[in-house]
């Protein structure tokens, strides 16, 4: 369990959004300037991309570091013996909460009086995996994710987490990845996006033979570039499926498998704000919490409260301890 | 007495009508419309992918008619708008792009439609009202039909909301007012469906406002309270189907079921203003027929360009319209 939190942490702090998120920490004028930055690079055909700063600011947000994901399982796992509709009505109406367009929607719809599964079927990022991301702690606790699942999303958006779940559980049941992997795909139809994009993700990431050999074939794969936003579960949990897949039947150690998967999927920009997270918390399930990179279990443990600010300072092992 | 081809011509003249005058308010708020234009009344520029898309079906409609499957529908995508691609589709929505990449990829309905993220888009919505013409006075058809169509590109309440305007358009067809058409659309998708819910609620408040209020065919505090009630206030993107036809819906109640007035609500209510415009034009045109649209608009109304689509450039609505008029004519 601990193994699953933490490697979900280390996921989120590897991908390049993590940073971003962070940066919520700074003051809203830092930004800005950063915005304008963006502008100015784009007017002058200027190549060096700016990257968040803190100016005359405590540098200490900007550091690797979990972010968004790790903040909302912590989340999940201390509300976790609560009715979900009222745990996450209490959301509602704050000002002060960050977290995915579907969550965002979902805590509108619970304000106007919806109810789940309305809340989260209503809802214009239905198939996001905001819920897989959750059913990590579901799914480390044995329990279904389902009604969690359903207040802030629908559809694809709660097959991922449904199959994250049983990934999840069947790993911490001790089961080898190809044993998850197969249970996590039992839960993703093949007529539905996800289970479409599942199957031709894992064909495509075990005829690469190596997590990093499969970076481009998992993008021709399943990314279509189209969308504005790359947080959907069809593409998210699938290339987590894979990868995870990947990298436990080409690494001899549990430790390397999980580098070797979750910095393949930072590799995939478009979906390095989840995909490296639900790779890490799969691959840290997997191998354990002890076996870890000492360095990034160090650096994962304290959440920086960058979407939830009452956890700023909560340990994440210590949490993830108090579910098991 | 207003004939089968005057009706089919009204709809979408008023459909293409919505899409022209709708198209530079798209993407505004109501208030961003009312600095800038006071109330936008006349038509500044031509149709987008609206009319051309509407056009497309009507033509897999002409060839195909009660026979039409997704696997037909499926093809002409393939045939004619894939193959004919020298570069990046132009003037499309994420649905239309999402669903080509997954021809290209292989793909077949119905996973076309479900493969992207926007199944939900009001893209079949907006091509849906030539189904409601050819099947006049049958709802239950006109919704089968655009659901064969939109399985290739759409799934879930994308599908729901081309169900409600196809629906109701063919009962607007047979002269009913705007309650009993809206009750088509209403009867057309599940009652637990968010396009029924956006529907009820939208519809509600077009009938709490009192119909002085919309001399213009337009009131600050309506457009403000419709808001408030369907739209996604912390997504960027105004496509949904289900919010698209609520504005689209309560514009054509809140008009009385008038051209002018509903098209003109519906594109004063910005978001996706084009799509609402063209949804409450095809609804009131289909109801009213040719003359009630206003002269003035339909002048600007001429064959399409083929911008969106170059395998309709050339074609006219008039021509589309009375051609499903005469197929409906030699099916009596």
């Amino acid at each position: 369990m601990r193994g699953a939190f933490i490697g979900l942490a280390a996921g989120d702090a590897a991908g390049w959004p993590a940073a971003r998120h962070r940066s919520a920490l700074l003051a809203g004028w830092s930004r800005r300037l950063h915005r304008e930055l963006d502008a100015f690079a784009e007017e002058h055909r200027v190549t060096t991309l700016p990257v968040p700063f803190a100016l005359n600011q405590p540098v200490a947000p900007l550091a690797v570091g979990p972010s968004d994901d790790a903040e909302w399982l912590a989340w999940t796992a201390l509300t976790i013996e609560e009715d979900r509709a009222e745990a996450f009505g209490r959301l509602a109406g704050r000002g002060d909460v960050r977290a995915r367009v579907s969550v965002r929607a979902a805590l509108d719809n619970l304000a106007a009086g919806k109810r789940p599964p309305a809340s989260g079927h209503d809802n214009p990022h239905h198939f996001d995996d905001a819920a897989a991301v959750r059913a990590v702690a579901f799914g480390a606790a044995g329990r279904d994710p389902a009604r969690d699942a359903h207040v802030t999303n629908a559809e694809d958006g709660v097959l991922g987490a449904v199959a994250t779940a049983r990934a999840v559980a069947a790993l911490t049941d001790g089961a080898p990845m190809g044993e998850a992997v197969q249970a996590a795909l039992g839960a993703l139809p093949a007529d539905t996006a996800i289970g479409h994009a599942a199957r031709e993700a894992l064909a495509a990431a075990r005829a690469a033979g190596s997590p990093f050999a499969a970076v481009p074939a998992l993008d021709a794969a399943v990314l279509d570039h189209v969308y504005s936003y790359g947080v959907a579960a069809a593409q998210t949990v699938p290339i987590a499926l894979a990868l995870a897949d990947a990298a436990a039947s080409s690494c001899g150690r549990p430790a390397e498998a999980f580098g070797a998967g979750v910095s393949a999927a930072a590799c995939l920009a478009p979906v390095a704000d989840s995909a490296p997270a639900l790779t890490g918390a799969l691959l840290g399930c997997a191998a354990g919490h002890d076996a870890l990179p000492a360095g990034w279990r160090e650096r994962v443990r304290v959440l920086a409260g960058c979407c939830l600010p009452e956890l700023a300072g909560a340990d994440l092992l210590d949490i993830a301890g108090r579910l098991a | 007495m207003i004939s089968v081809r005057d009706r089919a011509r009204g709809c979408l003249l008023g459909l293409a009508a919505g899409d022209a005058l709708g198209a530079p308010a798209e993407n505004l708020t109501p208030e961003e419309i009312a600095a800038r234009w006071g109330v936008l009344t006349e038509i500044e520029r031509g149709g987008t992918d609206d009319t051309e898309y509407t056009i497309f079906a009507a033509t897999l409609l002409l060839r195909h008619g009660h026979a039409l499957t997704s696997e037909d529908v499926a093809r002409a995508w393939r045939e004619e708008i894939v193959a004919r691609l020298d570069g990046p589709m132009r003037g499309a929505g994420f649905s239309e792009l999402g669903a080509v990449e997954a021809l290209r990829r292989g793909l077949e309905p119905p996973l076309t439609g479900r493969w992207h993220a926007h199944g939900w888009s009001d893209g079949l919505a907006m091509r849906a009202a030539p189904y409601g013409i050819f099947a006049a006075g049958d709802p239950d058809e006109a919704a089968r039909l655009v659901e064969i169509d939109g399985r290739v590109s759409h799934t879930g309440e994308g599908i729901l909301g081309g169900r409600a305007v196809a629906a109701a358009v063919a009962v607007a067809m047979t002269g009913a007012p705007p309650e009993e058409v809206a009750g088509a659309a209403l009867r057309a998708v599940p009652e637990d469906s968010w396009t029924a819910r956006d529907l009820r609620a939208a519809l509600d408040v077009a009938a709490r406002t009192p119909r002085a209020h919309l001399a213009r065919a337009l009131h600050g505090s309506f457009a403000r309270a419709l808001h408030d009630t369907v739209v996604v206030a912390h997504y960027p993107w105004t496509d949904l189907a289900p919010e698209a036809v609520a504005l689209a819906f309560a514009a054509y109640a809140a008009g009385g079921g008038e051209v002018e007035a509903s098209v003109v609500t519906a594109a004063n209510l910005g978001r996706d203003a084009d799509t609402t415009a063209a949804i409450a034009g095809a609804l009131a045109g289909a109801g009213r027929g040719e003359r009630a649209v206003p002269a003035r608009w339909a002048r600007r109304i001429g064959p399409v360009a083929g911008r969106c689509l170059p395998v309709v450039a050339g074609r006219d609505v008039r021509d589309v319209a009375d051609e499903i008029a005469d197929e409906i004519v030699k099916g009596l």
